[in-house]
């Protein structure tokens, strides 16, 4: 009896220090960096201003536009994501299409195209005088002027469908082929037409998975920084995370501008908690519950005639905004230097073989980005294990905190988390760790922590605890039960996360061009700035050498996800 | 309560993992976090310059041959970006740069007045071509930079002769100019030009339709592909893109824009003596032809500039170049780069 107690009593100490490790991780990594942001916000000199912050918001012209510009680019990205999504997956779940399921797994690459490469590649096929289009436009038709000018709010938006528009897809993909096809079928013996049941019963049912798409998008959308940087700050179209980059690089540190991007910073962290809440509460409510369960196939929609020609507009579509933009990517990549046309004698792998071998910038950059996304992806997944092991399967006073701050690294986009590790990490506070690569190693945790979170513990609560005790009542120490039952479930999870993380990172832009010193450019930064140096060509090849690192990558992974649900 | 143990375990592993990650680190070749790599041999220069690889990466490695042993990181980035990243650089406390070589001579007045570079008068000092009526060591003129008009020459067929071609009806909507507010470069002609013509000939060029671009380099880029017609152009970045092929042509108009491009040294670097060297080295007779072959003006007369450059001599560029005084133009820096702005970026 004595040792129970005196066991439990020690357990006890051992679950709080488990506890108290996790919320320090989260609270150093996530919530003291984006806590110094509203602290800095709103603290002018010596006291709270609260109005200050209000009024620079909407008294600097340049401020306030780029908060509009913002909702202006999410809202149509939104909108435009939102009906291709939905029917490219009510086309390849619903309907007698012929090769549905390599179709769909055709819409899943653009996932894999970072949207900052897509925005490079079609600068140069739509930028008004010298897009490759354009200019096949104007000399072969006669047009007097660009067909489309990617420099606009419409080019941005459309960019931005083109390689966000899966989160839609996915959700809703995954909806339909879950949905209870029986509803739909009673409804049809009651007498109701295909419209009727679309209207009243599929639409409504599907609701909820289409909306937090959208969200999701709206949300990434919103503070989203590399297609915007590419194609509007050129032409004055700034969203917030641009302008928060603009100011902080031009301030020349001076701190009024630090001040400015944690105003908009906050902005951003208010619509993107208003997003999540929304998000919540959608698929919080009843609807969505219908949906569950395996049954049966649901009746496909006869295309008839329209079969073949739908196929092949799918085909179409893929190949303009995935093959296209790939390929001139490679082949500017080969010039010798930009505008020339592509011939056999200025097209060459000299470049690639420059940034491989010779060029240190890219090396380092490579280097950097490969480094960062392996040790962020292992730590951030060993994190994530265990808080979510506190969260899903331990019980302990104080869990609710944890919690809490386990929801705080999804609402966070990632150039607040930036501006965020520049506060807390460059000497305020006594560490200084600003300009090395410790600092993007860092943000990348906090970025991370919610892929990790979110896989493990879907994978945790899968784990139902009697697997542990039945273990446990045949004879197995905690351990072995660990090491038998647990891990090999949560396995999985585990390695979803670190490849989650890893993939992401390789070509992260967002958070490393807050914080790049001269030999800390990751590859995302390394091609950004290399573009905006006018190194076009060099900096087209490094990133088609960064789509053929995400390509292997991604095939890897397929393969190893394969083999784990064998 | 076991679990719960090799949970701590787990736990502290990785918490022990952080912290060396935070102090051990990887072994990174010349990468990776740099402060720990110059701590570790005290034989790394780092220099800041916004002249583009093309230039620069010769220098260095020429720089590396002659003085074995030595490791020499760079950055080369818009003049704009690095003065932002030295004065962030100075608020944590300490700048990671040596070296810096840039074509923003305002911004070298203002670091002398600030107190923050050395003074050195390099060793062959009496053998260089000097820009500068108060010179003291603080910086030394490293190259005199051109800048003219780059045209696409399947775009426009006459070659502009003077600063007022760029008002005729071929440059409607088809005429650059860098952002000054990115780089050096463009700062100091929009200077040079504003000094010579006075604001009516920007007002003139917004008439015509002239756009704001990005970096130096990429209006170059831009020109190439046909999206601008003409830019205004750093010589040694047009001459490496025609070197590859590019369908351009650089032409200068009777006022040329000479931009000096000052190198200093940082005061309270760790590797002073080597900062010295390098400037020594860059202002030698080897460093300076490579300065010329690259098609941009070195500063030394016994250096010749290849011919097929079209480059005025070194004296003649000294005095054929729109005379300025930089003391003068200093105060007026951010107000001039606003006033730009706003006439050329009106809607």
């Amino acid at each position: 009896m004595n040792g129970t107690v005196k066991n439990s009593g020690s357990s006890f100490g051992v679950a709080q220090i488990i506890l108290f490790i996790s919320i320090a991780i989260l609270v150093i990594v996530v919530a003291f960096p984006v806590l110094l942001i509203f602290f800095n916000a709103v603290w002018v000199e010596d006291h709270f201003e609260f109005a200050n912050a209000i009024k620079v918001l909407w008294e600097e012209e340049e401020i306030f536009q780029a908060l509009i510009n913002s909702l202006i680019i999410a809202g149509g990205t939104t909108v435009g994501s939102t009906i291709v999504g939905t029917f490219f997956a009510w086309l390849v779940t619903r309907t007698d299409l012929p090769y549905k399921s390599f179709m769909k797994s055709m819409f899943l690459v653009p996932f894999m195209l970072p949207s900052f490469i897509g925005a490079l590649a079609w600068k140069m096929l739509l930028s008004p005088n010298a897009g490759f289009i354009n200019r096949f436009f104007i000399e072969n038709f006669g047009f007097d002027g660009p067909i489309f000018n990617i420099y606009t709010y419409y080019g941005i938006s459309a960019v931005e469908i083109m390689y966000l528009f899966p989160f839609v897809f996915i959700q809703v993909c995954g909806a339909l082929e879950r949905m209870d096809p029986t509803l739909e079928e009673s409804a049809r013996i009651s007498g109701a037409g295909l419209f009727t049941i679309t209207r009243k019963i599929t639409i409504p049912l599907v609701m909820p998975s289409i909306l937090s798409g959208a969200l999701l998008i709206m949300l990434y959308s919103m503070a989203h920084f590399g297609t915007v940087a590419v194609l509007g700050i050129e032409n004055g179209i700034y969203n917030i995370p641009t302008l928060i980059y603009e100011r902080i690089h031009q301030s020349g540190g001076s701190f009024a501008s630090i001040r400015t991007g944690t105003i908009l910073a906050t902005v951003l962290v208010i619509s993107a908690a208003l997003i999540i809440w929304a998000q919540r509460k959608i698929l919080g409510s009843g609807h969505y519950q219908i949906i569950g369960g395996k049954s049966f196939r649901p009746m496909e929609l006869k295309l008839r005639g329209l079969r073949w020609p739908l196929l092949i507009f799918c085909f179409l579509y893929i190949g303009f905004t995935i093959i296209l933009p790939t390929v001139v990517i490679f082949l500017v990549g080969g010039l010798s230097t930009y505008g020339l046309p592509f011939t056999l004698e200025n097209l060459s792998l000299d470049n690639y073989k420059f940034i491989l071998f010779e060029y240190q910038v890219t090396k380092d950059a490579i280097f950097n980005s490969v480094w960062l996304g392996f040790v962020a992806a292992i730590i951030t997944m060993f994190a994530g294990v265990m808080i979510s092991y506190v969260i899903v399967k331990m019980k302990v006073r104080g869990k609710g905190i944890l919690e809490f701050l386990g929801m705080l690294p999804f609402s966070v986009p990632g150039s607040v988390i930036a501006l965020g590790v520049i506060l807390a990490w460059s000497g305020q506070f006594g560490i200084n760790i600003y300009n090395t690569v410790w600092i993007i190693l860092v943000a990348y945790i906090a970025r991370y922590m919610a892929f990790s979170l979110k896989a493990n513990s879907a994978a945790l609560e899968q784990v139902h605890d009697s697997l542990v005790e039945a273990a446990r009542s045949c004879g197995a120490t905690m351990w072995q039960s660990l090491r038998d039952v647990v891990i090999p479930l949560v396995r999985p999870g585990m390695f979803a996360a670190f490849f989650l993380i890893f993939l992401p990172a390789l070509r992260e832009l967002t958070v490393s061009i807050m914080l790049y010193a001269p030999t800390t450019r990751t590859i995302g930064v390394a091609i950004y700035t290399l573009n905006e140096d006018g190194e076009t060509v060099i900096s087209a090849a490094l990133a088609g050498i960064a789509l053929i690192l995400i390509v292997v990558g991604q095939t890897i992974i397929n393969k190893m996800t394969k083999k784990a649900g064998e | 309560m076991k679990k719960k143990n090799i949970l701590l375990c787990v736990a502290i592993a990785m918490l022990s993992l952080l912290l060396t990650a935070c102090g051990g680190g990887p072994k990174q070749q010349s990468s990776g976090s740099g402060k720990q790599a110059a701590a570790d041999n005290g034989k790394k220069l780092v220099i800041y310059t916004s002249m583009k690889e093309s230039l620069i990466g010769p220098i260095v490695e020429g720089f590396k041959k002659a003085n074995p042993g030595v490791d020499v990181d760079y950055q080369s980035a818009g003049a704009g970006k690095l003065m932002a990243k030295i004065a962030t650089e100075r608020q944590s406390g300490k700048i990671l740069a040596d070296v810096i070589w840039t074509s923003e001579v305002p911004d070298f007045y203002s670091m002398k007045n600030e107190g923050i570079l050395e003074t050195y008068k390099p060793s062959n000092l009496k053998e260089l071509i000097n820009p500068f009526d108060d010179y003291d060591g603080s910086f030394t003129a490293a190259r005199l930079g051109t800048l003219g008009i780059v045209i696409n020459t399947t775009k426009i067929k006459e070659k502009p002769t003077q600063w007022s071609d760029l008002l005729k009806p071929e440059y409607n909507k088809a005429f650059g100019i860098a952002d000054p507010a990115l780089s050096g470069t463009s700062y100091m002609s929009v200077a040079l030009l504003e000094k010579q013509f006075g604001w009516d000939f920007f007002h003139k060029l917004h008439d015509n339709g002239t756009r704001i671009g990005k970096g130096s380099g990429q209006v170059i880029d831009d020109t190439s592909s046909g999206e601008l017609s003409a830019s205004l152009a750093v010589d040694y970045i047009t001459n490496s893109k025609i070197k590859k092929g590019a369908k351009l042509a650089l032409c200068y108009p009777p006022e040329l824009l000479v931009v000096p491009s000052p190198v200093a040294i940082f005061k309270g670097g760790q590797h002073m003596d080597l900062a010295k060297k390098f400037v020594d080295y860059l202002l030698s007779k080897e460093a300076q032809q490579v300065v010329a072959n690259e098609g941009t003006i070195p500063v030394r007369s016994d250096v010749k500039v290849p011919e097929k450059f079209g480059l005025p001599t070194p004296k003649d560029a000294a005095e054929r170049g729109i005379k300025v005084n930089y003391t003068e133009i200093l105060p007026k820096k951010a107000d001039t780069i606003k006033q730009f702005t706003e006439i050329i970026g009106k809607k």
